[in-house]
């Protein structure tokens, strides 16, 4: 910088430097949020993970090296939440993208009416999950809940039962709330994909001989793969992470049957202050979430070139 | 148009029944429950009769001395939140989209990567951090903290519909002496309003919404939000489920309303940060 032309024009260096700074004067909110709220208390959990940090008493922890992870890796519990957590994911995710793709192929009928579906479909998806919750616990009450009305309404009273409270039902409770919640999303965004596909590319299809489950297969699906690919990393990450589903329906019970990884580690940290231990769960977690990541994005990216 | 054959339109409306009665059911029976007394809840059938229908469920709701704080708290956090992420996100999706920043691009990389982070992980450091600053059981922690997990995606959505805004007018309002703030708020938010509508509805409804984060940084039930507070109701209240309902109700009104004002930006706007950039 010379200083002569700082001295001759003062003011228009002043306004230069004004000019380029005010970008970052802008953006410093932000900054200070993600780098202070998000990323250093990711970073100090990692750390965490290596001590023997408790609730009990946190200002005093030692170095503990990989205890923590040995540790867990043999906790019976952790494998049965590891487990459940993958299955939930696995299977929650591959369904929404079908029934997702089912119900979005519905939504972009023009029939008398179609608007109200449209308009009203993302409900489920901005209720509290608390909300959600109320309503599945009720329906599935074993005295006067819904389910049990209807079946013994029509004669299969037999199969009536606690829903929640039921080993084998419990978990099929939070697949399908986790179905409920999400489905209208994946179908939403896949109906506005689909609407931007270009008709000829259609009649073209149809000029070739191609029937709907052709056309379907070969141009629309293709067409879809980038918002497909969104909508799965999305919800591998919201259902891989989610807590609240199963923490407030079940509490991970009846005996494990639902434990998986989130409410595992709030139960190890918040119940049992060992908030080292529970933080490597949760390093082990992001670790498996970025596996799963990567994997849908090679397996899906990969899908165009066959 | 070409009309649907009527075979097409039969199927079309079977499947949309389908799929509309398992959504729409659990939310019909949660509001026609609310309605009922007691007896009607728990007679096992599936209509009341006419006196059994019943507002006291809504009037004994919001005698509950809890409830009203509960429902006081979650609009305080929930609107602060909402006007911090959309005032915090603008200013800085404003400097990523109209100025030359060094590290820009690390920055939005970094900016994306805490929504893969598992909540139950980043609340253990937040815990510490938060006693630290003294903000445990404080209304400002709760409010500091939904901010933080909501701006990167505001941010990010926000930065794809600023881009997406023509600089000419920006160049316009600054040869007519419009000051750089000045182009933010005079011609950016007037034509961006559905992109922060949007991104203020994502913050309200996870900040309304969060269970997790306030069941520890809130001790007491001055600071609580209306999740713990319908958690406790539905383990304390066992059997008064009229009354249950009847809070679920009124907690998910605001959400509902808001949604029909936002229902038509809302998927745009959701996936405008992964499809712009």
């Amino acid at each position: 910088m010379s200083t002569s032309s700082a001295a001759s024009h003062p003011q228009a260096i002043w306004r230069r430097l004004a000019r380029a700074s005010f970008g970052y004067i802008l953006l410093s909110p932000a900054l200070l949020v993600i780098l202070g709220l998000n990323l250093y208390p990711t970073v100090s959990g990692v750390l965490t993970s290596f001590t023997n940090q408790s609730l009990i008493d946190p200002g005093h922890s030692a170095f503990v090296g990989l205890e923590n992870y040995f540790k867990l890796l043999q906790d019976p519990v952790f494998q049965i939440s590891l487990l459940h957590s993958l299955e939930l994911t696995i299977l929650a995710v591959l369904l929404q993208v079908v029934l997702g793709l089912v119900m979005a192929h519905l939504l972009i009928q023009k029939v008398p009416g179609i608007h109200f579906f449209r308009s009203v479909a993302m409900i489920t998806w901005v209720l509290p999950i608390i909300a959600s919750v109320v309503m599945f616990r009720f329906m599935t009450l074993p005295n006067y809940g819904l389910a049990n009305i209807l079946l013994t309404g029509s004669g299969l009273g037999a199969l009536a039962r606690n829903w929640f409270g039921d080993e084998k039902y419990a978990f099929l409770l939070i697949l399908i709330m986790h179905l409920w919640r999400n489905v209208p999303f994946y179908a939403v965004a896949f109906m506005a994909a689909m609407q931007a596909i270009p008709t000829d590319l259609y009649e073209a299809a149809r000029i070739d001989g191609a029937g709907d489950w052709r056309q379907f297969w070969f141009v629309t699906l293709p067409n879809l793969r980038y918002i497909i690919l969104v909508m799965v990393v999305l919800h591998v990450t919201f259902t891989f992470n989610n807590f609240d589903f199963v923490y407030l329906s079940t509490g991970g019970g009846p005996v494990n049957a639902t434990e998986v990884l989130p409410t595992y580690i709030y139960k190890q940290a918040w119940n049992g202050y060992a908030l080292g231990y529970a933080s490597a769960g949760g390093v082990i977690m992001l670790a498996i979430l970025i596996v799963l990541v990567l994997a849908c994005n090679k397996l899906i990216g990969g899908l165009s070139e066959s | 148009m070409r009309k649907p054959f009527p075979v097409r339109l039969f199927s079309t409306y079977a499947g949309l029944l389908v799929f509309y009665l398992f959504l729409l059911l659990p939310i019909v029976w949660l509001l026609l429950s609310s309605f009922r007394n007691s007896d009607s809840i728990q007679s096992g059938r599936l209509l009341p009769a006419w006196p059994e229908l019943t507002v006291r469920n809504y009037i004994e709701a919001f005698q509950i001395s809890n409830f009203t704080t509960y429902m006081a708290n979650s609009f305080m956090v929930a609107f602060s939140v909402m006007v911090m992420v959309v005032f915090i996100g603008s200013l800085g999706a404003y400097s990523l989209s109209r100025f030359t920043l060094k590290g820009k691009r690390s920055f939005m990389m970094a900016a994306l990567l805490p929504q893969f982070f598992p909540y139950v992980l980043v609340l253990i450091p937040f815990y510490v951090l938060m006693s630290n600053l003294g903000l445990v059981d404080n209304r400002f922690g709760v409010i500091l903290t939904h901010t933080s997990i909501t701006l990167p995606f505001a941010l990010w959505m926000l930065t794809g519909y600023f881009n997406a805004i023509p600089r000419e007018l920006d160049q316009a309002a600054l040869i007519d002496g419009c000051s750089r703030l000045g182009v933010l708020f005079r011609i950016i938010y007037p034509v961006a309003i559905p992109g922060l509508v949007v991104a203020g509805f994502f913050a309200f409804v996870v900040s309304w919404g969060d269970y997790l984060f306030v069941s520890i940084l809130s001790q007491s039930n001055t600071t609580q939000t209306l999740p713990i507070g319908l958690q406790t109701f539905m383990s304390s209240l066992e059997v008064r489920w009229g009354l249950i309902t009847a809070g679920t109700v009124l907690a998910i009104v605001p959400t509902v309303v808001f949604f029909s004002i936002v229902q038509r930006r809302l998927v745009s706007g959701l996936t405008a940060g992964a499809v712009k950039s």
